[in-house]
């Protein structure tokens, strides 16, 4: 007994088949889950090279061997081949549907083909079933939602679902696991939208059952008292993510103005404070989750009032505030609604209308292309129209579905100058010219601009690394701690865990959660290895794709352009910088100069005789 | 007497409860196995748990046709005798609130309050769950 289901369901869309196929033991071993799995299936199953919105590529939801059971805060990931960057993509996401998954009986879904009209997928208890989607089809995320369970006469059912963005393939679309839970980042619902897939809905009662069932209860205690005990989880659970406004508005990593600058002047009307006077009410959770970062709640008074949202998080507060230089939380938590109505990453979307901004001011976009509308930093109807417009692909639209890196290839005009991506994702709302191995962290990212994979910032701002303070500004040493992060935090998304739990549990205590749950034996050491084995195989997948070390860069406001003022004025990192940070993390990673694994590094991991391991099902 | 009571304004959604009483009940965690539910409404601006509340005047235990369900008279939990139930579900009909299902072995399952100490309510951190002993008007008065 173990707590994996055994199986993977795979589903051919094209075909209008699906099969069950068991688990390898040599992926298991290798593996673990979540993103391990969605690592070396993508590898074997993609052909090099192949188009992200044909057929040939796939969608995989991916949930962990602890997902579904009482180890806290346990989620799920979408993994594909992204249209935006042409990267492996994972994506995460909370609320209830990766735990669905596993109490259907599988320990993940592979999704193949695309159908030849819009279609949902529901999947009962193992009873899988592709269903006509030409009622739902064009209906926003919420309303896709109500109409399934209305279609279905259950409440109760999960659904993964995209919006008209995902439909029409926005480079930035997101896939909704229902109200403010996404795989956001790097297009995977416009993956979804190109297999005409509507929804993936599902309906579960297989139970997960621990090898070690006695031990696993008492590790489940073991981590819940580690998370009551953190004062970093106290502040989640107090004040969401948004607590971390003020924090990088006064180290001047809040994007401002399209990233023009790393402090706000109205970062006050985005906080926690602000937010908590206009609309919360209660904190909600996704599930098995004790932290409840989220704060839903209905705006009190204003334009928006009577609008039922949940907490305006760190991010969307920052790339669709601060970024878009709007400082009244209500209409921000307006655009991010629509966002998820639509079905937009707000990230991208907010570092796509920055973009479209400023190119205005410089006159590369004008009022004939917007229909008569001034756009401006500052101003909420700005940025209502250009969600409204890359959604619907209309005009200008359609030029920014593209994603900042494209549409400024098609602009020109120098407007790559001001095009804030890595490998094509929207950088994150954390402005690196300040701490560069944050800037290290975002360049290596797998999937592209990232903060996920690695977040430095911790150490660089007045942290300690194996006891010894940080120097922020210094490029000595952030190599390590980088390519550290991103092998502990690539392990632990194999489970898959919360990037918000992990800073309050134990790498012991996961490993003990890993080992009673499956029954075999974990150590921090095993757990080490297998993030470095994963690390290495996304970047196999990625050389094959024809990454190199050029692409692992950063844009030119990051390189180029100063800080223009405050305590870090002046700071940025130069190319020269980045060359300097690059060879010490290659060093580091055992890769050589050029950025690719050598022979030994991929012996030491066990992947250089790794054979595949996942054949896609004969039709 | 005791019971369980769920408050809708604290309840987080995030389902602790049930994984940790199926867990218990089906020897597994599922939350659809579990002996009490959490429903969502309006976007999770309200998550209601509903559980059993061991009833006064319980039409479980009346519409049992072999008199397999019983209160106790000490503690007012009302209890299963699974060696008499025999699986016909009329319990199972009679509950509003569905707090009944069968169990692994087809024979009807409901909350038995964990013998006084619910897994449930210790797995619930923002206390939304809480285990209430109910007075009696003169127990109210004298304190």
């Amino acid at each position: 007994m173990s707590s994996y289901m055994g199986k993977l369901l795979y589903v051919d869309l094209s075909a209008g088949t699906s099969s069950e196929m068991t688990l390898d033991p040599r992926l298991v071993e290798n593996f673990v889950g979540g993103k391990g799995f969605g690592a070396k299936i993508l590898y074997d199953l993609l052909p090099a090279g192949c188009d992200p919105l044909s057929p040939q590529n796939i969608l995989m939801f991916m949930p962990g061997p602890l997902t579904g059971t009482l180890a806290p805060a346990m989620r799920g990931c979408v993994v594909t081949k992204s249209p935006l960057t042409g990267t492996f993509a994972d994506s995460y996401f909370g609320g209830h549907f990766a735990q669905e998954i596993r109490f259907c009986g599988y320990d993940g879904i592979v999704i193949a083909g695309a159908a030849s009209r819009p279609s949902y997928l529901w999947i009962d208890d193992g009873k899988v079933e592709i269903r006509s989607a030409a009622g739902i089809w064009g209906l926003d995320t919420f309303a896709t939602v109500d109409r399934i369970r209305e279609e279905l006469g259950d409440l109760s059912v999960k659904t993964a679902c995209i919006g008209p963005a995902g439909e029409k393939m926005v480079s930035f679309a997101l896939i909704n696991c229902e109200f403010n839970r996404h795989a956001g980042r790097a297009g995977t619902g416009a993956v979804m939208g190109s297999k005409n897939l509507k929804a993936v809905v599902l309906r579960g009662s297989k139970p997960v059952i621990p090898a070690d069932a006695p031990g696993f209860s008492d590790t489940v205690d073991q981590a819940y008292k580690e998370l009551a005990e953190d004062e970093t989880i106290a502040s989640f659970t107090a004040d969401g993510t948004p607590a971390s406004i003020d924090f990088a508005n006064e180290e001047q990593l809040l994007p401002t103005n399209n990233y023009f600058d790393g402090s706000f002047e109205g970062a006050a009307g985005l906080n926690a404070e602000a937010q908590r006077k206009d609309f919360w009410l209660r904190n909600v959770a996704c599930a098995g989750c004790p932290i409840a970062c989220g704060k839903v709640g209905i705006i009190k008074r204003g334009r928006r009032k009577g609008l039922v949202t949940d907490v305006v998080e760190y991010e969307t507060a920052s790339m669709i505030g601060s970024n878009l230089g709007i400082s009244d939380v209500r209409e921000v938590a307006y655009l991010v609604k629509k966002c998820d109505a639509l079905g937009l990453d707000g990230m991208s979307a907010g570092g796509v209308a920055g973009f479209a901004i400023e190119a205005f001011q410089k006159g590369l976009i004008t009022a004939v292309d917007t229909g008569g509308l001034e756009l401006k930093f500052g101003d909420a109807a700005s940025a209502d129209y250009l969600l409204e417009t890359i959604a619907s692909r209309e005009g200008l639209g359609d030029l920014l579905a593209k994603g900042v890196k494209v549409a400024a290839q098609e602009l020109d005009g120098g407007s790559d100058a001001f095009a804030v991506h890595v490998k094509g994702l929207e950088s994150p709302a954390w402005g690196p010219r300040s701490v560069p191995g944050m800037g290290l962290a975002l360049a290596t990212a797998d999937r592209g601009g990232c903060h996920q994979r690695a977040f430095p910032i911790l150490y660089e701002v007045g942290g300690e690394w194996n006891g010894e303070e940080v120097n922020r500004s210094a490029l000595n040493g952030k190599g390590e701690i980088v390519a550290h992060l991103q092998n502990y935090l690539a392990a632990l998304d194999t489970l898959v865990k919360c990037d918000f739990a992990a800073y309050g549990i134990k790498d012991s205590t996961y490993c003990r959660l890993l080992e009673t749950a499956v029954g075999k034996e974990w150590n921090v050491e095993k757990l080490m290895l297998l993030g470095e084995r994963i690390w290495n195989q996304v970047r196999l997948f990625n050389l094959r794709e024809g990454f190199t070390r050029a692409e692992d860069t950063l844009p030119k406001r990051f390189t180029e352009e100063p800080l223009p003022e405050g305590p870090f004025e002046g700071q940025r990192i130069t190319l020269q910088d980045l060359d300097q940070l690059l060879d010490e993390y290659y060093a580091v990673r055992g890769w050589d100069s050029s950025g690719k694994p050598t022979d030994q590094k991929l012996k030491t991991l066990g992947l250089d005789q790794m054979p595949a391991l996942v054949q896609a099902p004969a039709p | 007497m005791i019971y369980l009571r769920g408050e809708f304004d604290l309840c987080t959604g995030c389902g602790a409860c049930q994984l940790a009483c199926s867990n218990r009940a089906a020897g597994g965690y599922s939350p659809r196995l579990a002996r009490l539910t959490v429903l969502s409404e309006n976007e999770n601006l309200v998550n209601r748990p509903l559980v059993c509340t061991q009833c006064e005047n319980p039409f479980c235990m009346h519409s049992c046709p072999f008199d397999a369900i019983s209160k106790s008279e000490k503690s007012g939990v009302v209890l299963i005798d699974k060696e008499t139930c025999t699986g016909c579900g009329n319990c199972i009909t009679a509950c509003p609130d569905n707090m009944i299902r069968f169990d692994n072995g087809g024979k009807a399952d409901k909350c038995d309050l964990c013998e006084g100490e619910p897994l449930c309510v210790k797995y619930c951190v923002p206390k939304a769950l809480k285990l209430v002993k109910k007075l009696e008007v003169r127990e109210v008065t004298a304190s």
